[in-house]
């Protein structure tokens, strides 16, 4: 066994295995093409994330004349209804 | 270098930095491919640069040897984490690939698993991929006199234990 017997094994051994090496274009390509999925799966969450957001805006706004502010029942105290009106006063003299 | 002829280039060496990705995974060729995948990322995206100080060959085998290395220690917290080591997670060797090699392939590579693995790398380095002393010690990263001590005494070892054991 000398260096030449060696030197036979191991190119014998390198001829096996880079006889199974992969494609080179299928490991040399740039991240973009490689990553398409990832963008359009980006791109569905993206879209997925802003639709969920918006989702609120997209409901009728209530017009401002019909609105009636929820503390609008303190408004109600007792004798109002005598504040509303005018006061008659030839009525007294009558 | 523009792109174009250094893709050329690389393309070329694909076989040997295959086979060397091999080496450096521990012949696992799943482990191989994702590593030389990520070589040829950090190659696209400029992560990693040649600048021309040595030959293509040993800065694409040093690139290789730093992101395999990297990666095994991804992985190996990885499994730690997840309690993966307890168990026999080897990658197996798949009955078509096992027929394809030689008896004498199986003997070798069988023995230079046992080598060190400084050992192991300098004399696939040169033995297995046609590079120098000199160049194997840039692609791994070490001194040319620490190369050559792990050279001499893992060839001294391999041919101890391959003695009359490989078949011509």
């Amino acid at each position: 066994m000398n260096d030449a017997s060696l030197r036979d094994a191991f190119a014998e051994l390198r001829a096996q295995e880079t006889a199974r090496a992969p494609r080179f274009d299928r490991l040399w390509r740039p991240p973009a093409a490689r990553r398409p999925l990832v963008a359009w799966a980006f791109a569905v969450m993206v879209l997925i994330v802003a639709s969920l957001m918006l989702w609120p805006h997209h409901s009728e706004k209530p017009s401002i004349t019909a609105w009636h502010a929820p503390t609008d029942f303190l408004l109600a105290t007792p004798g109002r209804e005598l504040l509303q009106s005018t006061p008659d006063l030839g009525g007294y003299r009558r | 270098m523009d792109r174009a002829e250094l893709e050329r280039e690389i393309e070329q060496l694909h076989g040997s930095s295959f086979g060397w990705a091999l080496s450096c995974c521990g012949r696992n060729r799943d482990d191989a491919e994702e590593v030389l995948q990520d070589v040829y990322v950090k190659i696209l995206d400029g992560k990693a640069r040649f600048d021309g100080r040595s030959s293509l060959k040993t800065w694409l085998f040093a690139v290789i040897r730093r992101t395999a290395a990297g990666q095994a220690r991804r992985r190996f917290v990885r499994e730690v984490l997840t309690a993966k080591w307890a168990r026999n997670d080897e990658a197996p060797i798949t009955p078509e690939a096992a027929a394809q090699d030689s008896q004498r392939s199986t003997t070798l590579l069988a023995a230079v698993q046992r080598l060190a693995k400084r050992q192991r790398e300098v004399l696939e380095l040169v033995f297995y991929h046609d590079l120098t002393i000199e160049e194997a010690a840039e692609a791994m990263q070490v001194s040319i006199g620490s190369a050559r001590v792990h050279y001499h005494r893992g060839k001294k070892q391999l041919l101890a234990q391959l003695n009359g054991r490989l078949s011509p």
